[in-house]
């Protein structure tokens, strides 16, 4: 590497580390906020480090009987409802980025129409559907999540596969292999950076949902996590820093499967499917 | 040009299942009818005071109880339930809690599908909302020996549930707001004793007012009708006449003008701190830390102050009086009711019941939930902090209990800001208010 | 160029496109229309039968509305706001993270913890942060920078109160649009940035030659969500604003739609307003992908 290059490289990690500061400044008040006890968690003015230390917010949250059990449950309905919609989404997007068929475009509209209409608005016909299929349950959750996701990574993922180069798929077709084989074995390959996305992106969602999950659970052994943290508020007194504590450990199993997924985030990886 | 069959097809199947769904949807709330649990329970005749319950339906009935406790307050209501279930072999009472953000959504969503529980603990503003949309069983003339339950409850708690000459719940648990003084401010100024007057309460809050210190003699959480409510009341003020048909002459009156005219004042003069207006030190966290001397508010501050300043001693004493010589006060708490839809109404009213018997009562008394029943102040078993409170329940008034609250709040709520910035006098501020409010009741 | 040489691939996609359509059809255009349909009422949720039609009464209610107007003024300037510093800022940390270097995924993981942030909290911080008269904000402006006379009460004012929560929704989403902006990087081949390079071409050339125009799809797909997701903002509005104060001046349109329904219990308005916001936000996403698209292109 020659020496442009590495002062090249210098400066865009300065610049990353600066900015990291206005990022992680946030990030910093809330770990140190958990390990507060509860006088000192809006204290004026603000100390960038703590003048006491406690494990109380966490033990006494982790602590409290279901907090694990949540944690479980929305882990199930995240996984599911990412599998799902990865299955879906890529499916759909297979469609509306090789097959042609007429009214193509104007179905493409209907899908992103999913996008456009509040969530909230949708919640009370949503439970009468549930309520109609028995599925005030975790499938509930599962399906209603795979379906307001569907739209959006469906657009996502017909972009990245329209940029898939066909030569391959030329070749594959010569070969006699139909729609089924090229989605399997060209397509989704070599499309992972895409599908990524749409790993992290669902996830992140189901794991974070609130408004359906909150009316569609009525057994408090099939909870989420967020229903869980929100409980930690009463009418009068809440206890912030089992809050915090608690809304820590949930972003653990995000930031993995981001850490996990991120991995395809490299270079080229796209294009190794043409040499040689 | 081709046929678009597939989109044809496609249309059709949307139009199809879209028509299933709306078609079904309407149908699918059945109206509800007074359930009988089984043919050995007599129905209930309208002018029946029945004295012992009939007996027992043979299969056990288990009803549904919707809530917003707290962790502590929540094992506590298991208790409630167990001595309940014992006393009543034939009902099982299970519960589900709710995170008391997102309660009303959920009661509405199950209201809007027909699957609502059989009864359900409800804020007191709620009860004339819920009963105007239908959505409440009334209880006076339905719910055995209603009039002997509600002899005892505070009057204030007993309005909230009125909605058309009828009752639509039963006050479950209440509370109100008294003035808290900081001592070690007072005695910094040189006061010894709380205000007793409204007089002294606004010279007071000027001597604890200090600008160096960033100082305020007296802060307000907000602009919303509940924060100036005791001070409101106590002066006289009214928001509308008894029979809710106008708010001239109430909620712009001389008494109210003069209670508004007096908090606009200590705004001005800097003893009332700016905090109401928005995004200011709070004011459990300003109190404790002597930076607003005095405060009005409820009787969890015992527990919020336990939790995160368990140093600091909190003191309390009565709304200091009006003109007219009396103290009164704002009325809060909760009702607990029964929902239309509910296929164990007789079943959820005895439930109901239980929860206003001085054993109930008393329960939930020990983990903060202050009783309705008058005859319970200065119990033994009451938490000693309760005294004050429950003396200043006897003259403290409910908000006015219809549907259309929340826009009169909002109402009240703009004229405030209105008045402290100076747009208006409070005069012209409540004449609006007034204008909106009778807007609301036509 | 199709894969198969005939007219149509219908069996095939039909095929594909089946299980996606079953459950959009279940949970979200039936539901869509049931709430379509509601607003055309003056809605009676105990006894939907008794539900008084009254056509577009609720519509034209909402569009004279001065709370409303104001609704969408906010909520409009908050997704210009938004969207543009986002996909600016985005971009640039895209840029900066793709190469590689060490240490480069525990940048990337620090650039993406905000989005997975709960709201909850980071309204709270914010709202700490920019306290009239404790906060660290006042603090840096008045007695560190001297750049104002009086501490700022944020939260009082119905403009000002804004900025919070315009900073807390881009401190919050910039990691986002840097992941997708990421992802759009790597369908870019190696290969043309070396030649670029052999040619001659410094880094803010290739920057306007190769990646820019090759991003065009990622940017289409970004600037559609977020603006999708800007006039749909709830939550940061919520949670600061407490809906609309002060005096219902700070309501984004679905805070607004939200008191409607299960505030006042007003189905009908509410989802008047919904469908009023979904049609704009439908005009405006087939404006962008029209224009964009062809750009692209």
């Amino acid at each position: 590497m020659n020496r442009q290059q590495n002062l090249g490289i210098l400066l865009r990690v300065v610049i990353l580390v600066l900015g990291l500061g206005f990022v992680l400044l946030p990030i910093w008040y809330m770990v140190i906020t958990s390990f507060k006890p509860q006088t000192m968690i809006f204290e004026f003015p603000p100390h960038l480090w703590p003048q006491t230390w406690t494990l109380k917010n966490y033990i006494a949250a982790l602590g409290k009987d279901n907090f694990v059990l949540y944690f479980w449950n929305s882990s199930k309905v995240a996984v599911a409802s990412t599998l799902l919609t990865v299955l879906v989404s890529s499916m759909l997007a297979f469609v509306f980025a090789r097959l042609h068929f007429p009214g193509k475009e104007t179905l493409f509209y209907v899908f992103l129409l999913g996008m456009m209409v509040p969530p909230v608005m949708l919640i009370i016909p949503q439970f009468l559907v549930a309520k109609w299929l028995s599925l005030f349950n975790h499938w509930g959750l599962i399906l209603v999540y795979t379906t307001m996701n569907i739209s959006m990574q469906t657009f996502l993922l017909r972009g990245v596969f329209e940029n898939v180069p066909r030569d391959l798929e030329e070749a594959a077709l010569i070969d006699g292999g139909g729609p089924w084989t090229i989605f399997w074995s060209i397509i989704l390959p070599l499309s992972w950076p895409g599908i990524s996305v749409v790993i992290i992106n669902t996830f992140l969602y189901s794991w974070e949902e609130f408004a359906w999950a909150n009316v569609a659970i009525k057994n408090a052994n099939q909870r989420t996590l967020p229903i869980g943290i929100a409980l930690f508020q009463s009418e009068h007194l809440t206890e912030w820093g089992q809050v915090f504590a608690a809304s820590l450990v949930a972003l653990v199993p995000v930031l993995v499967i981001f850490i996990i997924f991120q991995r395809h985030f490299v270079q080229g990886i796209s294009t190794t499917g043409l040499k040689g | 040009m081709k046929t678009n069959r597939f989109v044809w097809m496609l249309v059709s199947l949307l139009i199809v299942s879209a028509t299933l769904l709306t078609a079904c949807a309407p149908a699918a709330v059945p109206t509800a009818a007074p359930a009988t649990e089984a043919p050995a329970v007599a129905t209930e005749a309208p002018t029946a005071a029945a004295t012992e319950a009939p007996t027992e339906a043979p299969t056990p009935v288990t009803i549904q109880y919707w809530h917003t406790h707290s962790d502590p307050e929540t094992a506590q209501l298991d208790k409630v339930i167990a001595a309940f279930e014992a006393a009543n072999p034939g009902i099982k009472v299970e519960t589900t809690r709710y995170a008391y953000n997102d309660y009303k959504t959920a009661l509405l969503t199950a209201i809007s599908s027909g699957d609502v529980p059989d009864a359900a603990r409800l804020d007191i503003a709620w009860v004339s909302e819920f009963a105007d949309q239908g959505a409440l069983v009334q209880l006076d003339g339905t719910l055995p020996d209603f009039d002997n339950i509600i002899k005892d409850t505070y009057p204030g708690p007993l309005s909230t549930n009125v909605w058309k000459d009828h009752y639509y719940g039963l006050p479950l648990d209440t509370n109100t707001q008294v003035l808290l003084w900081n001592k070690s401010d007072f005695e910094a100024a040189g006061i010894t004793t709380p205000p007793a007057t409204m007089e002294e309460f606004a010279a007071d809050a000027c001597k604890l007012t200090d600008a160096a210190k960033k100082q305020y003699g007296y802060a307000e959480g907000g602009t919303y009708f509940w924060a100036p409510a005791p001070i409101f009341y106590a002066m006289g003020g009214k928001v509308t006449d008894e029979k809710i048909t106008t708010a001239t002459g109430y909620v712009n009156g001389p008494e109210s003008v003069a209670a508004f005219t007096m908090l606009k004042d200590l705004y001005d003069k800097g003893c009332l701190s700016p905090n109401l207006l928005g995004g200011g030190i709070a004011t459990d966290a300003g109190h404790a830390e002597g930076t607003y001397g005095m405060i009005i508010d409820g009787p969890w501050m015992v527990d919020i102050y336990k939790n995160n300043y368990p140093d600091f001693q909190v003191n309390f004493a009565p709304i200091p009086t009006g003109p007219q010589g009396t103290t009164s006060s704002v009325v809060g708490g909760e009702d607990v009711v029964v929902l239309e839809g509910s296929k164990n109404q007789e079943a959820a009213m005895k439930w109901a019941a239980y929860l206003l018997s001085p054993e109930a009562q008393k329960m939930m008394a020990e983990v903060g939930q202050m009783p309705t029943l008058a005859s319970l102040a200065g119990d033994p078993a009451m938490p000693p902090y309760f005294t004050v409170f429950q003396e200043q329940l006897k003259t403290a008034q409910a908000r006015v209990p219809h549907p259309k609250w929340g826009d009169m709040d909002n109402a009240i709520n703009n004229a405030y800001q209105r008045m402290l910035k100076g747009d208006q006098t409070p005069q012209e501020a409540l004449d609006q208010a007034a204008e909106e409010i009778n807007a609301l009741l036509k | 160029m199709h894969i198969k040489r005939r007219n149509s691939d219908l069996f095939p996609a039909l095929i594909f496109l089946l299980p996606g359509l079953v459950l959009f059809v279940l949970f979200f255009l039936g539901p869509m229309l049931y709430s379509l349909r509601i607003s055309f009422f003056e809605w009676k949720i105990v006894h939907p039968d008794q539900s008084i039609f009254v056509g577009f009464r609720n519509y034209q209610h909402a569009l004279s509305d001065p709370i409303f107007q104001r609704a969408i003024l906010n909520t409009l300037a908050y997704t210009v706001i938004t969207v543009t510093v986002k996909m600016i800022l985005g971009l640039g940390v895209a840029l900066l993270l793709n190469q590689t270097f060490r240490g480069r995924t525990f940048f990337r993981v620090a650039y993406y913890l905000p989005v997975i942030t709960s709201w909850v909290i980071v309204s709270l911080l914010f709202e700490y942060m920019f306290n009239g008269q404790a906060g660290l904000v006042n603090y840096i402006l008045k007695d560190v920078l001297h750049l104002i006379p009086k501490d700022v009460l944020w939260f009082a004012d119905p403009i000002l109160t804004l900025v919070p929560i315009v900073l807390l929704d881009i401190w919050k989403g910039i990691g986002w649009a840097a992941i997708i902006f990421l992802a759009g990087l790597q369908a870019i081949p190696a290969e043309l940035y070396e030649a670029a390079r052999v040619d001659g071409a410094n880094p803010a050339a290739q920057l306007r030659h190769i990646t820019w125009p090759l991003l065009g799809p990622t940017t289409v797909f970004l600037i559609v969500v977020l603006v999708i997701g800007g006039l749909n903002a709830y939550v940061p509005f919520q949670l600061m604003t407490n809906g609309g104060d002060p005096m219902d001046l700070t309501h984004s349109v679905l805070t607004l739609m939200y008191e409607a329904t299960f505030g006042r219990i007003d189905f009908g308005y509410g989802a008047a307003i919904s469908y009023l916001l979904t049609v704009f936000v439908f005009v405006v996403s087939l404006v962008e992908l029209r224009l964009l698209r062809q750009q692209a292109a």
